[in-house]
Protein backbone atom coordinates (compact mmCIF):
# COMPACT_ATOMS: atom_id res chain seq x y z
CA UNK A 1 0.00 0.00 0.00
CA UNK A 2 1.37 3.38 -0.99
CA UNK A 3 1.37 5.92 1.86
CA UNK A 4 0.25 9.47 1.19
CA UNK A 5 3.22 11.85 1.59
CA UNK A 6 3.05 14.24 4.54
CA UNK A 7 2.93 17.74 3.11
CA UNK A 8 2.39 19.65 6.32
CA UNK A 9 6.10 20.17 6.97
CA UNK A 10 6.97 21.20 3.41
CA UNK A 11 7.54 24.84 2.47
CA UNK A 12 5.25 26.66 0.05
CA UNK A 13 7.97 26.52 -2.60
CA UNK A 14 8.31 22.75 -2.25
CA UNK A 15 4.56 22.31 -2.40
CA UNK A 16 4.33 24.48 -5.52
CA UNK A 17 7.00 22.39 -7.25
CA UNK A 18 5.22 19.16 -6.30
CA UNK A 19 1.87 20.57 -7.43
CA UNK A 20 3.41 21.57 -10.76
CA UNK A 21 4.24 17.89 -11.22
CA UNK A 22 0.59 17.04 -10.68
CA UNK A 23 0.62 16.29 -6.95
CA UNK A 24 -2.92 17.18 -5.86
CA UNK A 25 -2.06 16.49 -2.21
CA UNK A 26 0.57 19.23 -2.30
CA UNK A 27 -1.92 21.62 -3.84
CA UNK A 28 -4.51 20.75 -1.21
CA UNK A 29 -1.98 21.72 1.47
CA UNK A 30 -1.43 25.08 -0.25
CA UNK A 31 -5.19 25.63 -0.32
CA UNK A 32 -5.44 24.80 3.38
CA UNK A 33 -2.66 27.24 4.24
CA UNK A 34 -3.89 30.22 2.27
CA UNK A 35 -7.63 29.71 1.97
CA UNK A 36 -8.57 32.12 4.79
CA UNK A 37 -6.45 34.94 3.41
CA UNK A 38 -7.79 34.48 -0.12
CA UNK A 39 -11.36 34.34 1.09
CA UNK A 40 -10.82 37.40 3.30
CA UNK A 41 -9.52 39.40 0.36
CA UNK A 42 -12.49 38.39 -1.78
CA UNK A 43 -14.86 39.27 1.04
CA UNK A 44 -13.23 42.65 1.67
CA UNK A 45 -13.81 43.54 -1.97
CA UNK A 46 -17.24 42.01 -2.56
CA UNK A 47 -18.78 42.35 0.94
CA UNK A 48 -20.86 39.27 0.22
CA UNK A 49 -20.19 35.84 1.69
CA UNK A 50 -21.53 33.76 -1.22
CA UNK A 51 -19.74 35.76 -3.89
CA UNK A 52 -16.53 35.70 -1.86
CA UNK A 53 -16.78 31.91 -1.52
CA UNK A 54 -17.44 31.38 -5.24
CA UNK A 55 -14.66 33.72 -6.30
CA UNK A 56 -12.11 32.29 -3.91
CA UNK A 57 -12.95 28.78 -5.15
CA UNK A 58 -12.62 29.97 -8.75
CA UNK A 59 -9.27 31.54 -7.87
CA UNK A 60 -7.95 28.21 -6.60
CA UNK A 61 -9.09 26.36 -9.70
CA UNK A 62 -7.46 29.03 -11.90
CA UNK A 63 -4.25 28.87 -9.93
CA UNK A 64 -4.05 25.10 -10.47
CA UNK A 65 -4.51 25.62 -14.19
CA UNK A 66 -1.88 28.37 -14.31
CA UNK A 67 0.56 26.93 -11.82
CA UNK A 68 3.18 26.34 -14.50
CA UNK A 69 3.22 30.11 -15.14
CA UNK A 70 4.17 30.84 -11.53
CA UNK A 71 7.91 31.43 -11.56
CA UNK A 72 8.32 32.50 -7.94
CA UNK A 73 8.94 36.24 -8.52
CA UNK A 74 6.65 36.86 -5.54
CA UNK A 75 5.48 34.56 -2.77
CA UNK A 76 2.79 32.02 -3.62
CA UNK A 77 0.38 33.83 -1.27
CA UNK A 78 0.90 37.14 -3.08
CA UNK A 79 0.45 35.47 -6.48
CA UNK A 80 -2.77 33.85 -5.31
CA UNK A 81 -4.03 37.13 -3.86
CA UNK A 82 -3.48 38.83 -7.24
CA UNK A 83 -5.55 36.13 -8.91
CA UNK A 84 -8.48 36.57 -6.55
CA UNK A 85 -8.25 40.38 -6.77
CA UNK A 86 -8.45 40.20 -10.57
CA UNK A 87 -11.45 37.88 -10.40
CA UNK A 88 -13.19 40.24 -7.96
CA UNK A 89 -12.47 43.22 -10.22
CA UNK A 90 -13.87 41.35 -13.24
CA UNK A 91 -17.00 40.57 -11.26
CA UNK A 92 -17.35 44.19 -10.11
CA UNK A 93 -16.93 45.41 -13.70
CA UNK A 94 -19.65 43.05 -14.88
CA UNK A 95 -21.90 44.28 -12.12
CA UNK A 96 -21.09 47.92 -12.89
CA UNK A 97 -22.12 47.48 -16.50
CA UNK A 98 -25.51 46.31 -15.30
CA UNK A 99 -26.27 49.15 -12.92
CA UNK A 100 -26.64 52.88 -13.19
CA UNK A 101 -24.04 55.32 -11.99
CA UNK A 102 -23.68 55.50 -8.25
CA UNK A 103 -23.77 58.73 -6.30
CA UNK A 104 -20.09 58.33 -5.52
CA UNK A 105 -19.22 58.20 -9.19
CA UNK A 106 -21.23 61.30 -9.88
CA UNK A 107 -19.43 63.04 -7.03
CA UNK A 108 -16.12 62.00 -8.40
CA UNK A 109 -16.89 63.33 -11.84
CA UNK A 110 -18.38 66.58 -10.62
CA UNK A 111 -15.42 67.43 -8.43
CA UNK A 112 -16.33 65.36 -5.37
CA UNK A 113 -17.69 66.22 -1.97
CA UNK A 114 -14.51 65.19 -0.20
CA UNK A 115 -12.98 68.61 -0.68
CA UNK A 116 -15.85 70.23 1.17
CA UNK A 117 -15.63 67.83 4.13
CA UNK A 118 -14.37 69.45 7.31
CA UNK A 119 -11.02 68.14 8.48
CA UNK A 120 -11.26 65.68 11.38
CA UNK A 121 -8.94 67.23 13.92
CA UNK A 122 -8.93 64.50 16.53
CA UNK A 123 -7.80 60.94 16.05
CA UNK A 124 -11.10 59.01 16.03
CA UNK A 125 -9.47 55.69 16.77
CA UNK A 126 -7.28 56.78 19.67
CA UNK A 127 -7.63 54.65 22.78
CA UNK A 128 -9.65 51.91 21.10
CA UNK A 129 -8.65 48.33 21.72
CA UNK A 130 -7.65 46.39 18.60
CA UNK A 131 -10.76 44.24 18.32
CA UNK A 132 -13.04 47.26 18.52
CA UNK A 133 -10.87 49.21 16.08
CA UNK A 134 -11.01 46.39 13.54
CA UNK A 135 -14.76 46.17 13.92
CA UNK A 136 -15.18 49.89 13.29
CA UNK A 137 -12.84 49.87 10.31
CA UNK A 138 -14.74 46.96 8.82
CA UNK A 139 -18.04 48.74 9.37
CA UNK A 140 -16.73 51.96 7.78
CA UNK A 141 -15.26 50.05 4.81
CA UNK A 142 -18.68 48.58 4.23
CA UNK A 143 -20.07 52.10 3.75
CA UNK A 144 -17.77 52.88 0.84
CA UNK A 145 -18.53 52.22 -2.81
CA UNK A 146 -16.76 49.26 -4.42
CA UNK A 147 -14.41 51.55 -6.34
CA UNK A 148 -13.28 53.48 -3.27
CA UNK A 149 -13.05 50.44 -1.05
CA UNK A 150 -11.01 48.53 -3.63
CA UNK A 151 -8.45 51.32 -3.96
CA UNK A 152 -8.15 51.57 -0.19
CA UNK A 153 -7.81 47.80 0.25
CA UNK A 154 -5.18 47.52 -2.47
CA UNK A 155 -3.17 50.43 -1.11
CA UNK A 156 -3.45 49.92 2.65
CA UNK A 157 -3.77 46.16 2.99
CA UNK A 158 -2.03 44.87 -0.14
CA UNK A 159 0.52 47.71 -0.02
CA UNK A 160 0.37 48.34 -3.74
CA UNK A 161 1.78 51.52 -5.24
CA UNK A 162 -0.40 53.91 -7.24
CA UNK A 163 0.99 52.63 -10.54
CA UNK A 164 0.28 49.01 -9.68
CA UNK A 165 -3.27 49.81 -8.54
CA UNK A 166 -3.91 51.73 -11.77
CA UNK A 167 -2.69 48.77 -13.82
CA UNK A 168 -4.72 46.27 -11.80
CA UNK A 169 -7.90 48.33 -11.93
CA UNK A 170 -7.44 49.49 -15.50
CA UNK A 171 -7.64 53.21 -14.75
CA UNK A 172 -5.28 56.20 -14.65
CA UNK A 173 -2.97 57.05 -11.74
CA UNK A 174 -4.94 60.30 -11.36
CA UNK A 175 -8.15 58.31 -10.81
CA UNK A 176 -6.40 56.13 -8.25
CA UNK A 177 -5.18 59.21 -6.34
CA UNK A 178 -8.58 60.83 -6.46
CA UNK A 179 -10.42 57.68 -5.31
CA UNK A 180 -7.89 57.03 -2.56
CA UNK A 181 -8.21 60.59 -1.31
CA UNK A 182 -11.99 60.39 -1.22
CA UNK A 183 -11.92 56.97 0.46
CA UNK A 184 -9.56 58.16 3.19
CA UNK A 185 -11.53 61.31 3.90
CA UNK A 186 -14.77 59.37 3.99
CA UNK A 187 -13.21 56.80 6.34
CA UNK A 188 -12.02 59.59 8.66
CA UNK A 189 -15.53 61.06 8.75
CA UNK A 190 -17.16 57.66 9.33
CA UNK A 191 -14.76 56.73 12.13
CA UNK A 192 -15.27 60.14 13.72
CA UNK A 193 -19.05 59.73 13.59
CA UNK A 194 -18.75 56.36 15.34
CA UNK A 195 -16.67 58.01 18.07
CA UNK A 196 -19.30 60.76 18.44
CA UNK A 197 -22.04 58.13 18.77
CA UNK A 198 -20.03 56.46 21.53
CA UNK A 199 -19.62 59.63 23.55
CA UNK A 200 -23.38 60.36 23.55
CA UNK B 1 -7.17 74.49 1.27
CA UNK B 2 -9.35 73.72 -1.74
CA UNK B 3 -6.85 73.24 -4.52
CA UNK B 4 -7.44 69.66 -5.62
CA UNK B 5 -3.98 69.21 -7.06
CA UNK B 6 -2.38 70.39 -3.82
CA UNK B 7 -4.54 68.03 -1.78
CA UNK B 8 -3.65 65.04 -3.92
CA UNK B 9 0.03 66.00 -3.76
CA UNK B 10 -0.24 66.13 0.00
CA UNK B 11 -1.57 62.59 -0.03
CA UNK B 12 1.11 61.43 -2.45
CA UNK B 13 3.71 63.06 -0.18
CA UNK B 14 2.43 60.95 2.72
CA UNK B 15 2.49 57.80 0.57
CA UNK B 16 6.04 58.49 -0.64
CA UNK B 17 4.95 58.77 -4.26
CA UNK B 18 6.44 62.19 -5.09
CA UNK B 19 9.65 63.13 -6.84
CA UNK B 20 12.34 65.01 -4.88
CA UNK B 21 11.30 68.33 -6.42
CA UNK B 22 7.60 67.83 -5.65
CA UNK B 23 8.43 66.70 -2.11
CA UNK B 24 10.20 69.95 -1.43
CA UNK B 25 7.22 71.91 -2.87
CA UNK B 26 4.87 70.15 -0.45
CA UNK B 27 7.21 70.80 2.47
CA UNK B 28 7.06 74.51 1.63
CA UNK B 29 3.28 74.36 1.50
CA UNK B 30 3.08 72.65 4.88
CA UNK B 31 5.29 75.31 6.48
CA UNK B 32 3.09 78.17 5.45
CA UNK B 33 -0.41 76.60 5.40
CA UNK B 34 -2.04 75.36 8.67
CA UNK B 35 -4.99 73.85 6.74
CA UNK B 36 -2.59 71.69 4.78
CA UNK B 37 -1.01 70.54 8.03
CA UNK B 38 -4.43 69.68 9.51
CA UNK B 39 -5.41 67.72 6.40
CA UNK B 40 -2.13 65.83 6.42
CA UNK B 41 -2.67 64.95 10.10
CA UNK B 42 -6.12 63.57 9.28
CA UNK B 43 -4.77 61.51 6.38
CA UNK B 44 -1.99 60.15 8.59
CA UNK B 45 -4.43 59.20 11.35
CA UNK B 46 -6.58 57.27 8.89
CA UNK B 47 -3.60 55.53 7.35
CA UNK B 48 -2.27 54.58 10.78
CA UNK B 49 -5.68 53.30 11.90
CA UNK B 50 -5.95 51.04 8.86
CA UNK B 51 -2.42 49.67 9.00
CA UNK B 52 -2.56 46.07 10.19
CA UNK B 53 -6.14 46.43 11.33
CA UNK B 54 -8.06 44.66 8.64
CA UNK B 55 -10.89 42.65 10.16
CA UNK B 56 -10.08 38.96 10.52
CA UNK B 57 -12.20 36.81 8.30
CA UNK B 58 -12.24 33.03 8.10
CA UNK B 59 -13.61 30.90 5.32
CA UNK B 60 -16.96 29.58 6.56
CA UNK B 61 -16.44 26.01 5.27
CA UNK B 62 -14.41 23.09 6.54
CA UNK B 63 -11.08 22.28 4.93
CA UNK B 64 -12.40 18.99 3.54
CA UNK B 65 -15.59 20.40 2.09
CA UNK B 66 -13.92 23.40 0.49
CA UNK B 67 -11.20 21.21 -1.00
CA UNK B 68 -13.73 18.69 -2.32
CA UNK B 69 -15.41 21.46 -4.34
CA UNK B 70 -12.11 22.65 -5.75
CA UNK B 71 -10.96 19.13 -6.56
CA UNK B 72 -14.22 18.35 -8.34
CA UNK B 73 -14.00 21.54 -10.37
CA UNK B 74 -10.36 20.86 -11.31
CA UNK B 75 -11.24 17.35 -12.46
CA UNK B 76 -14.24 18.61 -14.39
CA UNK B 77 -12.25 21.32 -16.14
CA UNK B 78 -9.32 19.02 -16.95
CA UNK B 79 -11.53 16.36 -18.51
CA UNK B 80 -10.90 16.29 -22.26
CA UNK B 81 -13.72 17.54 -24.38
CA UNK B 82 -15.88 14.79 -25.90
CA UNK B 83 -14.45 13.95 -29.31
CA UNK B 84 -16.73 14.62 -32.23
CA UNK B 85 -17.69 11.20 -33.59
CA UNK B 86 -17.49 11.08 -37.34
CA UNK B 87 -20.94 10.12 -38.51
CA UNK B 88 -21.00 7.17 -40.82
CA UNK B 89 -23.66 6.82 -43.53
CA UNK B 90 -25.35 4.10 -41.54
CA UNK B 91 -25.41 6.16 -38.34
CA UNK B 92 -26.93 9.07 -40.24
CA UNK B 93 -29.53 6.74 -41.80
CA UNK B 94 -30.34 5.19 -38.46
CA UNK B 95 -30.68 8.54 -36.77
CA UNK B 96 -32.71 10.42 -39.37
CA UNK B 97 -34.18 8.21 -42.06
CA UNK B 98 -35.18 5.20 -40.02
CA UNK B 99 -37.73 6.99 -37.80
CA UNK B 100 -39.12 8.87 -40.81
CA UNK B 101 -39.41 5.62 -42.79
CA UNK B 102 -41.16 3.96 -39.87
CA UNK B 103 -43.72 6.75 -39.58
CA UNK B 104 -44.31 6.69 -43.36
CA UNK B 105 -44.84 2.93 -43.33
CA UNK B 106 -47.35 3.08 -40.48
CA UNK B 107 -49.17 5.94 -42.24
CA UNK B 108 -49.39 3.91 -45.46
CA UNK B 109 -50.77 0.87 -43.65
CA UNK B 110 -53.38 2.96 -41.86
CA UNK B 111 -54.44 4.62 -45.12
CA UNK B 112 -54.67 1.23 -46.82
CA UNK B 113 -56.80 -0.18 -44.00
CA UNK B 114 -59.10 2.86 -44.19
CA UNK B 115 -59.59 2.42 -47.95
CA UNK B 116 -60.42 -1.26 -47.55
CA UNK B 117 -63.02 -0.54 -44.89
CA UNK B 118 -65.20 1.03 -47.59
CA UNK B 119 -64.96 4.73 -47.13
CA UNK B 120 -65.89 4.85 -43.45
CA UNK B 121 -62.47 6.08 -42.55
CA UNK B 122 -63.68 9.58 -41.79
CA UNK B 123 -66.06 8.27 -39.18
CA UNK B 124 -63.41 6.03 -37.71
CA UNK B 125 -61.03 8.91 -37.49
CA UNK B 126 -63.50 10.94 -35.44
CA UNK B 127 -64.29 8.20 -32.91
CA UNK B 128 -63.58 9.17 -29.34
CA UNK B 129 -64.70 6.58 -26.87
CA UNK B 130 -64.88 6.67 -23.15
CA UNK B 131 -63.73 3.38 -21.65
CA UNK B 132 -66.54 3.47 -19.06
CA UNK B 133 -69.21 3.44 -21.81
CA UNK B 134 -67.76 0.49 -23.64
CA UNK B 135 -68.00 -3.21 -23.09
CA UNK B 136 -66.35 -5.98 -25.05
CA UNK B 137 -66.88 -9.69 -25.55
CA UNK B 138 -64.31 -12.08 -26.86
CA UNK B 139 -65.13 -15.37 -28.57
CA UNK B 140 -62.52 -17.93 -29.45
CA UNK B 141 -63.16 -20.91 -31.70
CA UNK B 142 -60.41 -23.47 -31.16
CA UNK B 143 -61.40 -25.57 -34.19
CA UNK B 144 -61.51 -22.68 -36.62
CA UNK B 145 -58.65 -21.02 -34.82
CA UNK B 146 -60.46 -17.68 -34.82
CA UNK B 147 -60.70 -15.01 -32.13
CA UNK B 148 -63.57 -12.47 -32.38
CA UNK B 149 -63.80 -9.28 -30.30
CA UNK B 150 -67.30 -7.74 -30.07
CA UNK B 151 -67.52 -4.11 -28.85
CA UNK B 152 -70.76 -2.52 -27.67
CA UNK B 153 -71.77 0.96 -26.42
CA UNK B 154 -73.80 1.04 -23.18
CA UNK B 155 -74.70 4.71 -23.50
CA UNK B 156 -78.24 5.32 -24.76
CA UNK B 157 -77.29 8.74 -26.16
CA UNK B 158 -74.49 7.34 -28.15
CA UNK B 159 -73.52 9.33 -31.21
CA UNK B 160 -72.88 6.12 -33.08
CA UNK B 161 -75.57 4.97 -35.40
CA UNK B 162 -74.94 1.37 -34.45
CA UNK B 163 -74.78 0.58 -30.77
CA UNK B 164 -72.43 -2.32 -31.24
CA UNK B 165 -70.16 -3.88 -33.80
CA UNK B 166 -67.48 -6.40 -34.54
CA UNK B 167 -64.16 -4.84 -33.74
CA UNK B 168 -61.77 -7.46 -34.97
CA UNK B 169 -61.45 -10.98 -36.24
CA UNK B 170 -58.08 -12.60 -35.90
CA UNK B 171 -57.26 -15.94 -37.41
CA UNK B 172 -54.16 -17.86 -36.39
Amino acid sequence: MKLKPDHSSASDEQLVEAAKDGDMGAFEELVARHRDKIYARAFSMMRNEDEALDLSQEAWVKSWQRLKQFQGESSFGTWMTRIVINLCLDQLRRRKRQRTESIEEMDEESGGVERQMPVVNVNPTEGLERGELRKRIDHALGQLSHEHRTVLVLHEFEEMEYKEIARTMGCSIGTVMSRLFYARRKMAALLASLKTEDSK
Amino acid sequence: MTDQEAQLKLQAFMDGELSVRETSEVRDLLERNPEARALLAELRNTKAALAGNEAECRLPESREFFWSKIEREIQRSSRPARPVVSQSWFAWFRRHLLPVSGIALVSCLLALAALRSGGSSAQMGEMELNADDMSSYTYRDQQQKITMVWLSDRNEDSQFTEKSGLASVTSE
